[in-house]
């Protein structure tokens, strides 16, 4: 019961502040906002494509990428056979932008489609990350592989300069703006939450009564994580809704890229961070003598997560070590997931040892509540 | 409130027994620079000896840093003291804290409720945080709001209230539960005229409703206006106590205490 009153209360103080509720929808609308813009930037301006597509023999996957491709209006796409051309020189028009990409089926490959697999598994497509046009169509050409081809594996080569703003790099980027955005919008509800109560003297008559230490930081910690989740779900749908311009084609083509599996776990990666931020937060706040103090810690803690996130984003072959350390877990399995190869065992270790992390901490905060130094500064 | 079946202790008209009261707090590095000391600890309160009867106003009187709110704390289970021990209603405040917490209520002027919650809401939520059942919740709600006057603004916001009003609802709310004890540290600390008005008369009517309460405070008028009885706390010691005419004896109350600190510290102030 007394559990009850005290989620209920904190539930009325999110729900009854109509700013509140807006900061926690704010990271989503911002990530929409911000990679759509992005997505308009790369992919923009042009609406009538003609792709033109190099492969080494016809195979019936051409019905399913044309019907993909004719469902955008004023979209259409050729199939050449390289006849007279060799490969090197199929890969040479698409690096100079004559054509958009080349596909290497292996042999039997319409065969191995309809039976399921037992031949060659390898499937090559070159592609120029450079080329507006033909980005577009390795994202197409990608999708369409990854649902309709299973059975093989996808090895794609970009052919674009290095320094090319592409896929790779929002894809990990975007990890460090949800952990970001995340990060923000539980602060803007933890931040006072204890920090405030002990400020206003209502801590200490809430600790004068007979609730128990642990209800109370459950009591405050349960409602601040439900509420979050608000932001994490308007975080993973500005994610979903701004992939498809990003990526610049339609929601099922984009879905279908990433996996639904992939989505699936970037929700549960969200889902486990949430808490284990909110709890982070909440300790930070009960060590606080006051709210600007308790600002002023989780700033450091911020930039913290910032800096290691960033670190975890773009330095590449970290090791799976990297699964203990919480949060940035989530960032690098997110990395993953939106590279459309989601590594089952890293997401699931991550979530569970951040759900770890956060019950551990709330005993910390329960500890903290009993600490004569840390409530009254004695 | 919860149900109590520990049989009610017999401790007669005493309600609040402290015996050898001891606190010792570690002094951090920036505390020594401060109060310019090399100790490494700083005693708070040391071997304090109190007594207060039912239905009467204690006043714990002492200058600043004297060891009035630590006592009061320890008193109230927010600390646990070193050593020694201290009965409220029969119950030991190191060994039996939620039984204590039962039957007091605990106060400060410093109290400030959260301005989005109306003092219908903060009440129930504190009646909740004491575990009373929703009839007697209401009935004592009914009771309260009506005597003190808040039935009036029950559902305004407490932002929306004056600094009175404010007081007046965080003075109920620490009494929800009908505590037998009342502890008010510094209760017309920082508080205008009318506020602190307010507060003296809301203990009166307390006093009226036969609890007992012990407050702290260094203001001697408060004292004289409210006790019936005053311990003069220095340097963490009781260093008298009685009613005020017997700690007086014709003097004024200022005066007095001042003889007792030059007496006690051998040096006046």
């Amino acid at each position: 019961m007394k559990l009850l009153a005290l989620m209920k209360k904190e539930f009325l103080r999110f729900f009854g502040d109509p700013k509140l509720i807006v900061t926690m929808l704010l990271p989503g609308i911002l990530i929409y906002l911000i990679y759509s813009l992005m997505g308009t930037a790369i992919f923009g301006g042009e609406e009538v494509y003609h792709f033109k597509v190099y492969v080494t023999e016809h195979s019936a996957a051409e019905t399913v990428i044309a019907q993909t491709v004719e469902a955008n209006e004023g979209w259409s796409i050729e199939f050449l056979e390289l006849g007279e051309l060799t490969p090197e020189e199929a890969v040479a028009e698409v690096q100079e932008g004559n054509a958009d990409a080349v596909i290497v089926y292996p042999e039997n490959f319409d065969e191995g489609i309809a039976s399921g697999g037992g031949f060659d598994s390898s499937l090559d497509l070159i592609y120029n990350s450079a080329e507006t046009q033909s980005l577009r169509v390795y994202t197409i050409l990608n999708a369409v592989f990854a649902s309709w081809a299973r059975p093989f594996v996808l090895t794609a080569s970009d052919m674009g300069e290095s320094d090319a703003f592409g896929m790779q790099m929002m894809s990990g980027f975007l990890p460090f703006l949800i952990v970001v955005f995340i990060f923000s919008s539980c602060m803007s509800v933890t931040l006072e939450s204890i920090a405030g109560e002990k400020e206003r003297g209502t801590l200490a008559t809430i600790l004068v009564t007979s609730a128990r230490r642990s209800d109370i930081a459950l009591g405050k910690i349960l409602p601040l994580a439900c509420v979050s989740l608000i932001g994490a779900a308007s975080s993973f749908l500005g994610v979903a809704l701004s992939l498809p311009t990003l990526m610049g084609v339609s929601i099922d083509v984009a879905i279908a890229g990433v996996g639904a599996l992939e989505f699936f776990f970037i929700f549960l990666l969200i889902v486990s961070v949430v808490p284990l931020i909110v709890a982070a937060i909440a300790a930070v706040s009960t060590l606080s003598r006051s709210v600007k103090e308790a600002s002023s810690y989780t700033s450091v803690l911020m930039i913290l997560v910032m800096v290691l996130s960033i670190v975890a984003s773009f330095v590449s072959g970290i090791g799976d070590w990297v699964v203990v350390i919480p949060v940035l877990n989530a960032v690098v399995a997110m990395q993953g997931a939106l590279m459309g190869a989601a590594s089952v065992w890293m997401c699931l270790t991550a979530v569970a040892l951040n759900l770890v992390y956060t019950v551990l901490l709330v005993l910390l905060i329960s500890r903290f509540l009993s600490s004569e130094r840390i409530m009254f500064g004695t | 409130m919860e149900e109590n079946n520990a049989p009610f202790p017999a401790y007669g008209d005493e309600v609040i027994q402290a015996e050898g009261l001891r606190k010792i707090f570690a002094l951090s590095r920036r505390q020594r620079a401060l109060e310019k000391t090399n100790d490494a600890y700083r005693i708070a309160v040391d071997g304090l000896d109190l007594r207060a009867y039912r239905g009467e106003i204690y006043g714990l009187l002492g200058p600043n840093g004297a060891g009035k709110t630590t006592t009061l704390r320890m008193l109230s289970t927010l600390i646990k003291p070193d050593a020694g021990d201290a009965f409220v209603c029969g119950y030991s405040v190191c060994k039996q804290p939620d039984k204590v917490r039962d039957v007091i209520g605990f106060m400060t002027s410093e109290l400030k409720l959260e301005g989005f919650f109306t003092p219908s809401y903060l009440f129930d939520f504190f009646g909740a945080m004491h575990g009373m059942d929703k009839a007697k919740l209401a009935a004592r709600k009914k009771e309260l709001f009506v005597r003190f006057g808040i039935d009036k603004f029950a559902e305004v916001k407490v932002k929306d209230l004056s600094t009175g009003m404010k007081q007046k609802v965080s003075l109920v709310i620490a009494i929800v539960h009908d505590p037998d004890v009342v502890i008010f540290d510094e209760p017309t600390n920082g508080l205008d005229v009318l506020t602190a008005k307010v507060v003296t008369d809301f203990l009166l009517e307390l006093k009226a409703m036969g609890k007992s309460i012990i407050l702290s405070t260094h203001i001697f008028s408060l004292v004289e206006k409210l006790c019936d009885r005053v311990g003069i706390i220095i340097d963490g010691k009781m260093v008298a106590d009685g009613t005020l005419l017997q700690l007086c004896g014709g003097m004024t109350l200022e005066d007095r205490f001042f003889e007792i600190y030059r007496e006690t510290k051998g040096e006046s102030v």
